[in-house]
């Protein structure tokens, strides 16, 4: 029995849209095999019968002008797939019919969704779908896919055409089959000519008249529109942070909730303290962790589903992409660089608007340059006890000097692999007209992403914890019992040369674990009042008293070496939650783990001229 | 004349696209191709062109819009 559906449609067509409410979240991601490509499989059962749908890439055409499109007229000329869903935008169907006229030639059975119905029917377009339908020779539905609505019949058509399948009756016919510019202008011509054809009597398509409207003169604009675009990616973020401060203050409860019943009930059983404490302490927080990071990821995916279907990212991408394409990244990669500065998390889940997988990897391994709101709140704190408050401006001056280098390293040694420059191409995208936003289908998106991330990250989030944990716990509760301390010394005069004391190592590897850990971990080092697992484990929670640190670590460490800790510190990687969500993301550990030795390699690297550079000045 | 040389407003004809069969093949995939009405709607410096054709707004950077030759009317 035939049961495999491909989803084929060009960017802004609302194919995942089709393919997230089909398949829900019975969703697989993979990769094409060989290829940085994402493949995306998911299923849905009607009647009984279990069908598969594969998300094609989408791409404006077919003829192999990137790996998403050969791949995708491989994968259709296979004949994987029983049955091709064609997408293409009903208000500006001239246009978007360009990729029924490339599929044409693959020759295989096929229906053709006309989307966007809402829109071509709030410019008052009339579309003749039965006349298209006849010319054509496959069935034609008007559709509107993000209104959720209209899906029963949509899994009907396919039911009845995957036991009964038609093929276009019509292709476009071309002269000159070669491969040259020549050759690909007049096909080009041909298909258009052929559409046209096809859209005769079906529907008018206007003369080109086009007015920007009031606000897009603005957000067109080469200043004005800059301004725009990045006030609305900080009012973006501040939705998000509105969203998930509830949630997260909820989940902060959780360790403090749980400490104490779970470690008497286990004290009660004599169970070994080293359980007792991973038990009580450490899974609670683990789980307050993930709590907030997918609470994070949920406010992320609201404020940018939101921007994105409007059609706002566009505008963003437009006006960003002369800055972006110096790194090797599109212009809409602006949206996760800035909400980097907020959260890392919520840089690498935006970067799920970027095109193909190259481009998402680079941007996430990039955003990682951005110093996160956390480490912004440690800066200060640390600087201040050294440099006083115009020291202190001028190090975090400093600081985004080099995020600005940083990026652009980050973009030298992995750009050439991830977006090779043969598909660096410059921009030529289509800027789509500003869309009713569909909420009821923005928050289920952003709820499946949420929960997707939340399940997945649990475990990742887990391993690593106990790891760390098993590296600081001291049975006597003092520091130095923990292998984490004799690891430290004993490397001393390694970190020495890069302008770390076993102190400051250590809470520069506490900063991969929380960016807010730093503090703890100097404060149990320093003053060593509190024990290293609770400064780590409850440093988003817990009171520091940083007068104590400040005169602790001013007597304890020079100038040079502070200032060298504070940009290991800032530029190590970024906390284990937000690594896991690049994985998560990624779907590459290979590749996630890479750009994370390259970081921290890095950051040793950038402390150690920082420090002897210090040194000779201070 | 080239596209990059059309001021805001101006409508016009697409006579012909230069370079290689990569970039044939991208541009006329997203609408652009010899003989297509077009208006130009923004033309700033240092920006992409913002031009209007086949009922889509489709930005073209400016190193490729050179390249494409066209006649206002």
């Amino acid at each position: 029995m035939k049961t495999r559906i491909a989803l084929l449609g060009q960017p802004n067509s609302g194919k995942s849209t089709v393919y997230n409410a089909l398949t829900g979240s019975r969703q697989h991601v993979g990769n094409w095999p060989g290829k940085t490509v994402e493949k995306n499989d998911g299923f849905y059962t009607y009647k009984g019968t279990k069908y598969t749908v594969t998300d094609l890439p989408g791409s404006y055409g077919l003829s192999g002008n990137s790996d998403e499109e050969t791949i995708t007229a491989d994968f259709i000329r296979s004949g994987q797939a029983d049955l091709v869903c064609i997408l293409v935008d009903a208000s500006q169907l001239e246009r978007s019919m360009f990729m029924v006229a490339e599929f044409a030639a693959l020759d295989k059975p096929a229906v053709l969704l006309l989307n966007m119905m809402d829109v071509a029917k709030a410019q008052k377009k009339e579309i003749d779908f039965k006349l298209l339908q006849k010319r054509l020779g496959i069935p034609v539905l008007p559709f509107t896919a993000a209104d959720g609505k209209g899906y029963g019949e949509l899994k009907e058509l396919f039911a009845r055409e995957l036991e009964a399948p038609h093929k276009l009756s019509s292709v476009p016919e071309s002269a000159d089959n070669g491969s040259s510019a020549q050759a690909v202008l007049s096909q080009s011509q041909e298909k258009y000519r052929w559409i046209g054809a096809m859209l005769e009597g079906v529907t008018h398509t206007a003369a080109p008249e086009y007015k920007l409207s009031k606000f897009d003169r603005i957000a067109t604009s080469p200043v004005k529109g800059k301004f725009l675009c990045l006030g609305v990616v900080l009012a973006a973020f501040l939705v998000a942070m509105i969203i998930c401060v509830p949630i997260m203050s909820v989940a902060q409860m959780i360790p403090q909730i749980l400490f104490e019943p779970i470690s008497n009930l286990l004290n009660g059983w004599n169970v070994h303290p080293w359980l007792v404490s991973v038990f009580s302490m450490m899974l609670p927080n683990v789980l307050y962790f993930t709590l907030s990071m997918a609470a994070f990821v949920l406010g992320v995916n609201l404020a940018f589903g939101f921007l994105e279907e409007i059609g706002f990212l566009a505008r963003a991408a437009y006006q960003f992409d002369g800055v972006l394409s110096r790194l090797g990244l599109q212009g809409k990669a602006i949206c996760p660089v800035l909400m980097g500065f907020g959260c890392t998390i919520g840089g690498a889940c935006g970067t799920r608007i970027m095109d193909n997988w190259g481009q998402r990897m680079l941007a996430m391994a990039v955003v990682w340059a951005v110093p996160c709101g956390a480490i912004w709140g440690v800066i200060p704190v640390i600087s201040s006890m050294f440099f006083g408050p115009v020291g202190t401006l001028l190090v975090c001056l400093l600081i985004l000097c080099y995020m600005v280098l940083m990026m652009w390293i980050v973009s030298k040694v992995f750009g050439r692999t991830l977006a090779p420059s043969e598909t660096r191409s410059g921009m030529i995208m289509e800027l789509p007209p500003y869309h009713k936003a569909h909420w009821k289908h923005i928050l289920r998106e952003a709820f499946l992403k949420a929960w997707d991330i939340f399940r997945r990250a649990l475990g990742t989030v887990t391993l690593v914890s106990l790891l760390f944990y098993a590296f600081s716990f001291s049975g006597t509760g003092s520091i130095e019992n923990s292998l984490l301390y004799r690891v430290g010394t004993a490397i001393e005069p390694v970190t020495r040369f890069f302008g770390l004391g076993w102190q400051t190592f250590m809470a520069f590897l506490s900063s991969a674990f929380a960016k807010e850990a730093v503090l703890g971990v100097l404060n149990a080092t320093f003053v060593g009042q509190s024990s290293l697992l609770e400064a780590t484990f409850f440093s988003k929670t817990a009171v520091q008293d940083n007068a104590a640190l400040a005169v602790n670590m001013v007597q304890s460490i020079s100038k040079p070496e502070a200032l060298a800790f504070l940009f290991a510190c800032t530029f190590n990687v970024p906390c284990v939650m937000a690594l896991s969500t690049t994985y998560r993301e990624s779907h590459s550990l290979k590749w996630t783990a890479r750009v994370a030795l390259f970081y921290i390699g890095a950051a040793l690297i950038l402390a150690c001229i920082v420090y002897h550079v210090a040194v000779l000045f201070m | 004349m080239k596209l990059t040389d059309t001021k805001p407003d101006q409508h016009g004809l697409i006579r012909r696209i230069g370079g290689d069969a990569h970039f044939a093949n991208r541009i006329t995939a997203i609408g652009l191709t010899e003989d297509t009405e077009f208006q130009m709607v923004r033309n700033d410096r240092k920006m992409p062109v913002l031009i209007y054709l086949r009922e889509t707004l489709i930005a073209v950077n400016r190193t490729d819009a050179e390249r494409i030759e066209v006649e206002t009317v």
